[in-house]
């Protein structure tokens, strides 16, 4: 029981402390405005390309909608990936207190969890304005009635366990290196194309669209187009039903965590024979 | 003892800041993959989705040359607009304050050995989007847009120099304020499709910085059939005002803000 409450305090600490480093300890309201303007432009980017290829032809809201909404939810991935994985180089290099951090009592897999959690706030709030304001600017086919919430969170909850799973494993393999500066947004920015968040991956030429398809990311973006768009959802696998999309979800994510452990206690062993986890690196 | 003049003094330290950067742009393995490949898989996923939209063949190289210019963006506001700001954390900033020589000449050492490191990772990422995706340009313009390319880059150190002394006053939301500078302007600018679909209205707001217009004209000169957002010639006359406005701003602007940072004690302010 003790032992449980000592973790559940440092689970707390490190979501706390994960949110005021990530905010670099700005008020949130400033924070929050920062952190919308991107993935707004972002969508507001595609929603340009896309008119003007296709004009205000009748039906575009459709195309319009599938591109906000990988936009708004991709929030999600750069957050808890590129944060997460960037917050492991900083505590170490710039903070130095990732070694106080691993030899504290608190379970490292729990810390780190937290540190990820603290990211995904800030996720939420984009994605929910970005949502709003594209819904209402560009009349888009959401209802926030007809959503089909327990899909929506059942495939984000998978989803966001994989991204933090896959974090804390590029995260750590980071630490070989003794400057992975931008690295964690390296790593976002091929997730991205990979995702299906802006385009079908049937797109892609052939060994990244089969990469693709092996990523749980593409079943998650599927999932939430269906779930918040239900009949106007462009369907990446319109074959597939919402229960096939599921199951395939659950197995890439379980697939992703395992792979994800492995590379983690691979990439911890190595980093603890070599002196990683204390290493001096040039911040 | 004779003492070196003034004019010896500016060039040795412009010579002085931007050496490291040209050292830099290939001793950093690191570097050199994050901001090579940064700018080239965003343009990627922007080809993409124009080839999700079957658009035109021309539309593939708007996203190429955006590409191009947006690894130079993206030298400006993290290794100009910030940089006073990082030195500050460092302590580096106080001793360029007490050093025998002006901020203009770092700044300008700076943007020389910053326009240096991103032509080399702009040219990469032309040449590898350009012969991946068999991205064709007129081969009549290229001189005429070599030359407008290099005037917008001019215009846009200029800018960053402007922005470099606007950062001093930054505290904490440094960091934000530069991430917010990304996206919004690869927005405003028209990074990804031609700057006339915004309206004369935002795409005029966009046009206070100088790639708007620049990317405008270069792809005016060099994809034709780019949709005109104003006279090419009254593009060029723009962006060399834009040169000289941004030049005196940023000179005006440093001073005051230099000034203002000393009587606050901003100099030495650690608040990385």
């Amino acid at each position: 029981m003790i032992a449980t409450i000592a973790q559940w305090r440092g689970f707390k600490a490190a979501t706390w402390l994960g949110w005021e480093i990530s905010s670099n300890w700005t008020r949130p309201l400033m924070f929050l405005i920062y952190s919308v303007l991107r993935p707004i432009s972002a969508a507001f980017i595609l929603v340009v390309m896309y008119r003007v290829i296709s004009g205000r032809a009748p039906g575009t809201t459709d195309y319009l909608a599938f591109l906000v909404s990988g936009v708004a939810f991709w929030s999600f991935v750069q957050y808890g990936f590129a944060g997460l994985s960037n917050g492991m180089a900083e505590d170490r290099g710039e903070y130095r207190m990732l070694k106080y951090v691993y030899t504290s009592p608190v379970d490292f897999y729990l810390y780190l969890f937290g540190r990820g959690l603290a990211q995904l706030a800030s996720a939420v709030a984009s994605a929910l304005i970005v949502l709003v304001v594209a819904t209402i600017a560009l009349s888009l086919p959401i209802d926030p009635l007809r959503v089909n919430y327990p899909l929506l969170v059942v495939g984000s909850v998978l989803a966001l366990a994989a991204v933090i799973g896959m974090a804390m494993a590029y995260g750590f393999l980071q630490l070989q290196a003794v400057d992975a500066h931008g690295y964690g947004e390296l790593g976002a920015s091929v997730l991205y194309v990979i995702s299906g968040a802006i385009f079908p991956i049937t797109v892609l030429p052939g060994i990244l669209a089969t990469i693709a398809s092996l990523s749980p990311l593409v079943y998650w973006m599927e999932l939430i187009r269906r779930s918040l768009l239900g009949s106007h959802a462009i369907r990446m696998f319109p074959t597939l039903s919402d229960a096939d999309v599921l199951l395939r979800l659950v197995v890439t994510t379980v697939a992703t965590l395992l792979l994800a452990h492995l590379v983690f206690s691979w990439a911890d062993r190595r980093a603890r024979r070599r002196g990683l986890i204390d290493m001096e690196s040039n911040w | 003892m004779s003492h070196p003049s003034a004019v010896r003094i500016f060039l040795k330290t412009i010579v002085a800041r931007a050496f490291p950067r040209f050292v830099g742009s290939y001793r950093n393995r690191t570097w050199i993959v994050t901001e090579t490949l940064l700018p080239l898989i965003g343009t990627i996923a922007m080809i993409y989705v124009y080839r999700a939209l079957h658009a035109p063949a021309r539309y593939l190289g708007f996203v190429v040359l955006g590409g191009v210019l947006l690894a130079f963006w993206q030298n400006v506001i993290w290794a100009m607009a910030t940089q006073f700001f990082w030195d500050r954390g460092q302590g580096n900033l106080e001793l360029f304050a007490m050093a025998p020589t002006s901020l203009a000449a770092i700044l300008l050492g700076m943007a020389l050995g910053g326009a240096y490191l991103s032509l080399t990772r702009a040219v990469t990422v032309l040449i590898v989007v350009s012969v991946l995706f068999g991205v064709a340009y007129s081969t009549s313009g290229i001189l005429p847009a070599l030359g407008v390319f290099i005037l917008t880059i001019c215009a846009l150190y200029c800018l960053g120099m402007l922005l470099a002394s606007v950062f001093l006053f930054y505290h904490r939301e440094a960091w934000h304020l530069a991430d917010a500078l990304q996206e919004p302007i690869y927005f405003l600018s028209g990074f990804y499709f031609p700057i006339r679909s915004l309206g004369a209205f935002v795409g005029g707001v966009g046009s206070l910085i100088p790639l708007t217009l620049g990317l405008d004209a270069i792809r005016q000169l060099i994809l034709p059939g780019t949709p005109q957002f104003i006279p090419l010639h009254w593009e060029i006359v723009a962006v060399v005002g834009q040169i000289v406005l941004y030049a005196v701003l940023s000179q005006v602007s440093l001073r005051y803000l230099e000034r203002l940072a000393r009587q606050d004690a901003r100099l030495i302010l650690r608040s990385t």
